[in-house]
């Protein structure tokens, strides 16, 4: 997949690039609102993450400037303000996701990819792994075409492991992907284990044992 | 005043002495040319009395008092008394003449200087009403756009001009006063916006930069710990930042929003989406529907602060209990004691327990919103509960 990062802070445009770079996409930055302008115009991308605040103009223009030349891009966009008002701007004008700084790079991965899978990005509704089958139209996960019955919160956290697999979760990243701001309440993140365990053990009866345990407390879905 | 009733009452006396002193002249003369004319005399008591004498005497002026039998009462009189001579024969001629007593002319006086005063005092009053009211009308008005000016619109302050020259004077100071105070004010919200605006991405890039080390997957456990704390930190100073940012922008007034809110639906889906991770139970009970007109973004936030508080501060595993009657919402949580200080419940950052999960800004927010729209949130601890109130109206 090609994306482009349009984001005026080199250090945060970097390390998105090489999270994002780790499974096999193209990265291309723009750092500033005339960069990011004509590089939008001239080239096409799968997807755009999109600043709203760059050094020279708003993210917003640029936005149109996307919309107006009818480009297929799907665009994220990453905004400091966390004010409902520009979040509806943004999806009003087309944005297909919005999402407040500062935000986790695996939550950020997990969009992205949800906004290529909604297909009319020449994305695919379907996620294959292995003998894991995932129809994200229907919320149904196979394994060998047998059906797993998961529940909501289990299909969310599996959906969540292998946009991101081969990276190390922490129990809080997960906490907070599937509870949001609310998971802030919690003193331990215990149940967690709860849920994950159910997964793992939903998915290992089906001989799809790939949650590991990272570093002691952190979690990977990864291949043996 | 006193003075001048004083001086005019002896003025006054003294020309009515005068008068009737030349009158009793005046009569006694008549009644000699009469006497010189007529020989035998008459008498009228007690004005004039007239009798022969042998010797006569000296003339004496004075005042008497006398019976007087046409006014039945006893009367002041000046008296005359003359000897005269008239064809051989000695007279004696006494005219008295009615004065008027000392008391009427004070009343007299008296009474018409209440009068002129009173006049005097009631068109004063009038007048003096008629024309402060013209000159402080624009006064009054100014204080009143005073009263109604809030920092918070975005109004100028609209004074009413006046001839006179201080008012006109204090309407420039005003102004200008206010005009300072709502620059001072309008750069304290931006700076507080942009405190926390600017704060988002430095936390951002440190929140990217840990995860790509940790995913390098050359730490050891515990520098992974480390990590993961460093993000909780992280985590907390987010929380903070749209706390605040939240209860600056309802002090600003920037929920405009007012739509049609169902309460109790909101509780319901706060309910379930708290009670998948948390261990406790949340009994809710609601016997009607609420149904409000506020901010939907707002009401959401209500909603959750009041039940993740109760999540937070619950001390057994006794569940929450949520009930909804009438237009009043009550949650209830179990705790082993109650709030030590609740005149500061509702300050920032005030909190009794030392737990590092809490923002200390939830209650805060939940009293700003209550505060908003006229809500009435109470607190109260009984038999081992927290109980908080909030009375829509």
């Amino acid at each position: 997949m090609k994306i482009l990062i349009a984001e005026d802070e080199i250090a945060l445009q970097h390390s998105i690039c090489t999270y994002l770079e780790k499974d096999g996409n193209v990265c291309e930055t723009a750092s500033d609102f005339e960069e990011a302008t004509y590089k939008v115009s001239l080239y096409d991308y799968d997807v755009i993450v999109l600043d709203i605040n760059l050094l020279t103009g708003s993210g917003l223009d640029v936005l149109k400037t996307i919309k107006n030349e009818r480009k297929r891009a799907g665009v994220v966009i990453i905004s400091a303000n966390n004010s409902l008002t520009d979040k509806l701007e943004g999806l009003d004008l087309g944005a297909d996701d919005y999402i407040t700084k500062p935000f986790h790079l695996a939550e950020l991965n997990s969009r992205i990819k949800a906004v290529l899978r909604r297909g009319k990005f020449g994305g695919d509704e379907m996620i294959i792994f292995n003998e894991i089958k995932i129809d994200t139209k229907s919320r149904t996960v196979y394994s060998n075409d047998t059906l797993i019955a998961l529940t909501r919160k289990e299909y969310d956290l599996l959906l969540f492991f292998i946009t991101n697999k081969g990276r190390v979760l922490s129990k809080e990243i997960i906490a907070e992907h599937l509870w949001g701001d609310d998971s802030d309440l919690l003193d331990n993140f215990d149940f967690i284990y709860v849920h994950i365990n159910n997964l793992r053990k939903k998915l290992t009866k089906e001989g799809a044992s790939y949650i590991k345990t990272a570093y002691g407390s952190g979690y990977k879905f990864i291949e043996d | 005043m006193l003075v001048s009733t004083v001086i005019l009452y002896f003025y006054v006396r003294g020309l009515l002495q005068e008068e009737v002193e030349e009158e009793l002249y005046s009569t006694e003369a008549r009644i000699e040319s009469v006497l010189k004319e007529k020989g035998p005399p008459y008498t009228l008591p007690p004005i004039v009395e007239i009798e022969s004498v042998a010797a006569p005497g000296p003339e004496i002026l004075k005042d008497t008092v006398l019976f007087d039998p046409s006014q039945d009462e006893m009367e002041d009189f000046r008296e005359l008394t003359t000897y005269k001579n008239i064809q051989g024969k000695i007279y004696r001629i006494t005219v008295r003449n009615l004065i008027v007593e000392s008391e009427d002319i004070l009343i007299a006086i008296v009474i018409s200087y209440l009068i002129i005063i009173f006049l005097v005092f009631i068109s004063l009053f009038y007048f003096n009403r008629a024309i402060n009211k013209k000159i402080w009308d624009p006064f009054f008005k100014n204080l009143e756009q005073m009263k109604r000016f809030s920092l918070a619109s975005e109004k100028e302050i609209q004074l009413l001009d006046s001839d006179i020259l201080e008012f006109t004077e204090l309407n420039k100071e005003i102004i200008t006063l206010t005009e300072k105070v709502r620059s001072d004010y309008k750069n304290l919200k931006q700076f507080t916006e942009d405190v926390s605006h600017e704060m988002q991405t430095p936390l951002a890039i440190i929140q990217a930069k840990i995860e790509n080390v940790i995913n390098e997957n050359t730490l050891n456990e515990n520098q992974y710990e480390q990590f993961t704390s460093i993000q909780k930190d992280i985590k907390r100073l987010t929380q903070l930042n749209k706390r605040l940012t939240l209860l600056t922008k309802i002090d600003n007034r920037q929920f405009g929003n007012v739509e049609k809110v169902r309460i109790t639906n909101l509780v319901k889906d706060s309910v379930q989406n708290f009670s998948e991770p948390f261990p406790v139970s949340i009994e809710y009970a609601s016997h009607n529907e609420i149904i409000v007109s506020m901010d939907p973004y707002l009401a959401e936030i209500l909603c959750s602060n009041l039940i993740s508080n109760a999540i937070k501060h619950t001390k057994t595993r006794e569940a929450i209990k949520i009930r909804a009657e009438g237009r009043t919402l009550t949650i209830t949580n179990q705790g082993e004691e109650a709030i030590k200080h609740p005149d500061q419940l509702y300050s920032r950052f005030y909190r009794e327990s030392s737990k590092t999960n809490s923002t200390g800004l939830g209650l805060a927010i939940v009293k700003k919103i209550c505060d908003l729209y006229g809500y009435k949130i109470s607190y109260d601890y009984k038999e081992g509960w927290h109980i908080f109130e909030i009375k829509f109206i």
